[in-house]
């Protein structure tokens, strides 16, 4: 077989799609939704009710004229006025500032005052908090999770001189965070919050929380070091599924999660175990040897996993003589030198 | 075509065999790669947390030695795509971290000037070889082969980067594996997590997590995912059977780097393809491979 070179003229060579954004022309803006209804059309809206009558849908259908800018919430307010006046469904502000109104539309986590509706909508309740009826959820979990992390700003020194020295680069990653409604559309989203008990993570809504205070650099560390060891914050996994269903557009994870991470990091090093060890073998050996990182993450709870690493072994995955010999990589002499000699540390 | 190569660690160590396949399916594509021997790691998603500038000087760095090249870089792991690409946008936009980073990189007389293109391998499929040409190669269609695309995280989100209002509408993927043959399956997995980066200190959310979006692909019709990340693939492939275990169920999924699937549809066989370094076997490919015979198509 030849290969094709770029230069090859008997091929033309047609205009590039763009791989990154393949998907997102046809239906992946709320314009884009908005133009393909018209006024008076019929919108088929399934919500999800909590009393199913005997042999009825958890969905109950319902037809709803299309007006122009309708908004789910306007959808759901046609419902209650004209086929189902007990439908459950919270909203206040219906200006994207009280937080109250999140539901999920097709599978997704919106503000029903500030999204568009869709030809075709499933609507139904955020997940991951206990639902009292329709579509309003009990948030007690997620107001007792704040209020045990004590987000506010605690002083041990008095106030140096008024007004206080803040500078906009100290307060940029606290301002993101004081963006957030508490909507809870982040702790539906979230995978880790999903999967229940199985951690002690707090989930993205009150680390933001969290962050308002804890980024704040005139709050008293020993305070803030106390809230940090409540959070399970190194068990985020780095999804960017809050960011993608935030209303508020706050960059959960990396203006909020992260900055909190790099606190706890300074403030309670032994929950940042596992960033500190990969720094350490990057920093030593150039790059990672996932061998070396699980044992020292691990330690001896690795030999637990004894079957998965022979079956590592057998494939050649995992090589136990570099790990350790602790061979060095051809990038190990500049990662030394950007990272310097230390055990990991910053 | 050429670029500057950055393989990532994972495809350094325990997905060796995506470093393998990539450089043959590029040869084969016409892509002419530039390894980066002494780039380092770009620092997963700790070190960018606990150590922002130790983050930047290392991303920059990638970024600086594609540029010495004068080749825009090539990358086929989602972290470190989205790293590099996090770097750049920090670098391009904050003039003292530029400067603090050049002074840092020129006592290896590297310098970076902010205009490496940054490409993932499976972008350069649809940028720079462009449908055509690679319709053209496909001499080995894998027509019936049905395939669920697993994105992961960092190569469609955070929005922020990538511009998605929902990333599930991504296509970049199924609109491939046609293009080889395949017919790819729908599944609620498709965008979802694989859990990696906690895996290290706990890997019960990644095996939770992973566990059901096996299963999904499965109960879709799937004969084998594909993904464009190996840290995807070490948990898709390498926590199987503990998934298998959580759920009690068989999932005997195959999981194919993505070059791997390209490779397949090339011509190229599954042994020069490393697929038998997998630890799901994936014999049921063989009959897809070029090398059998049409009856078994």
């Amino acid at each position: 077989m030849t290969s094709i070179s770029p230069a090859d003229p008997s091929v033309p060579v047609l205009s590039p799609v763009d791989g990154r954004w393949s998907g997102q022309a046809e239906h992946d803006s709320l314009a884009a939704r908005n133009c393909r209804l018209t006024p008076g059309e019929w919108l088929t809206v399934k919500v999800r009710r909590s009393e199913v009558p005997a042999g009825g849908d958890v969905y109950q259908a319902f037809q709803v004229p299309y007006q122009k800018w309708m908004r789910v919430l306007d959808a759901l307010n046609w419902i209650a006025e004209n086929a189902a006046a007990d439908l459950a469904f919270r909203w206040f502000c219906g200006s994207k500032m009280c937080g109250t109104c999140a539901v999920r539309m097709n599978g997704r986590e919106v503000l029903a005052c500030w999204e568009a509706v869709e030809p075709n909508m499933v609507i139904e309740p955020l997940r991951n908090l206990p639902v009292i009826r329709d579509l309003v959820v009990d948030r007690s979990r997620y107001e007792d999770k704040v209020a045990s992390l004590e987000p506010w700003i605690e002083r041990r020194e008095p106030y140096g001189e008024f007004p206080e020295p803040l500078t906009h680069k100290q307060m940029k990653d606290a301002s993101k965070a004081l963006d957030c409604i508490s909507c809870m559309c982040c702790y539906s989203a979230c995978p880790v919050i999903g999967l229940g008990n199985l951690t002690d993570f707090a989930g993205p809504a009150p680390l933001v929380q969290l962050g308002q205070t804890a980024l704040d650099p005139r709050n008293d560390p020993e305070k803030v070091r106390r809230s940090l060891a409540l959070t399970g914050i190194f068990d985020c996994v780095s999804c960017y599924k809050c960011e993608e269903v935030c209303p508020a557009h706050i960059p959960i994870v990396s203006r909020v999660i992260e900055p909190l991470k790099a606190k706890a990091a300074q403030l309670v090093p032994e929950m940042a175990r596992h960033s500190f060890a990969l720094r350490g073998i990057v920093a030593r050996r150039g790059r990672v040897d996932p061998g070396e990182l699980i044992l020292r993450v691990q330690g001896l709870r690795a030999l637990g996993n004894l079957r998965r690493i022979l079956r590592l072994f057998a494939r050649g995955k995992i090589n136990p003589i570099k790990t350790i010999l602790g061979i060095k990589t051809g990038a190990a002499e500049a990662a030394m030198r950007l990272l310097g000699n230390r055990a990991g540390r910053p | 075509m050429r670029f500057a190569y950055y393989p990532g660690c994972s495809a350094r160590s325990t997905c060796a065999e995506l470093n393998d396949a990539t450089h043959l399916v590029a040869s084969r594509l016409g892509l002419d790669l530039v390894q980066l021997e002494s780039a380092s790691c770009t620092g997963a998603r700790e070190l960018r947390a606990i150590d922002p500038a130790g983050f930047y000087a290392l991303n920059v760095r990638i970024l600086a030695l594609a540029e010495s090249h004068g080749l825009p870089l090539m990358t086929i792991c989602n972290t470190c795509t989205l790293n590099v690409l996090d770097a750049h946008a920090a670098f391009v936009s904050d003039p003292e971290l530029a400067a603090s980073v050049n002074a840092r990189l020129a006592e290896e007389n590297l310098h970076y000037s902010g205009r490496t293109r940054i490409s993932h391998f499976l972008w350069v499929l649809h940028e720079d070889i462009g449908e055509q040409r690679l319709r053209q190669q496909v001499v080995n269609p894998l027509a019936g082969l049905t395939v669920a695309a697993f994105y992961g995280c960092h190569i469609t989100r955070p929005p922020g980067r990538y511009g998605f209002v929902d990333s599930r509408n991504n296509r970049a993927l199924e609109r491939l594996a046609e293009i080889l043959g395949c017919l790819p399956i729908e599944y609620s997995g498709r965008t979802e997590c694989c859990g990696f980066h906690t895996a290290a200190h706990d890997e019960r959310v990644a095996i939770k997590l992973t566990g059901q979006h096996v299963l999904a692909a499965k109960a879709g019709g799937a004969t084998a995912m594909v993904t464009p990340c190996p840290l995807c693939h070490t948990v898709l492939d390498s926590f199987q059977p503990e998934m298998e275990k959580d759920i009690d169920q068989k999932l005997d999924m195959p999981v194919l780097h993505l070059p791997q699937l390209v490779g397949l549809a090339l011509g190229l066989s599954p042994e020069q393809l490393k697929i038998d370094r997998h630890m799901v076997p994936a014999d049921v490919l063989d009959s897809y491979a070029a090398t059998a015979s049409p009856g078994l198509k």
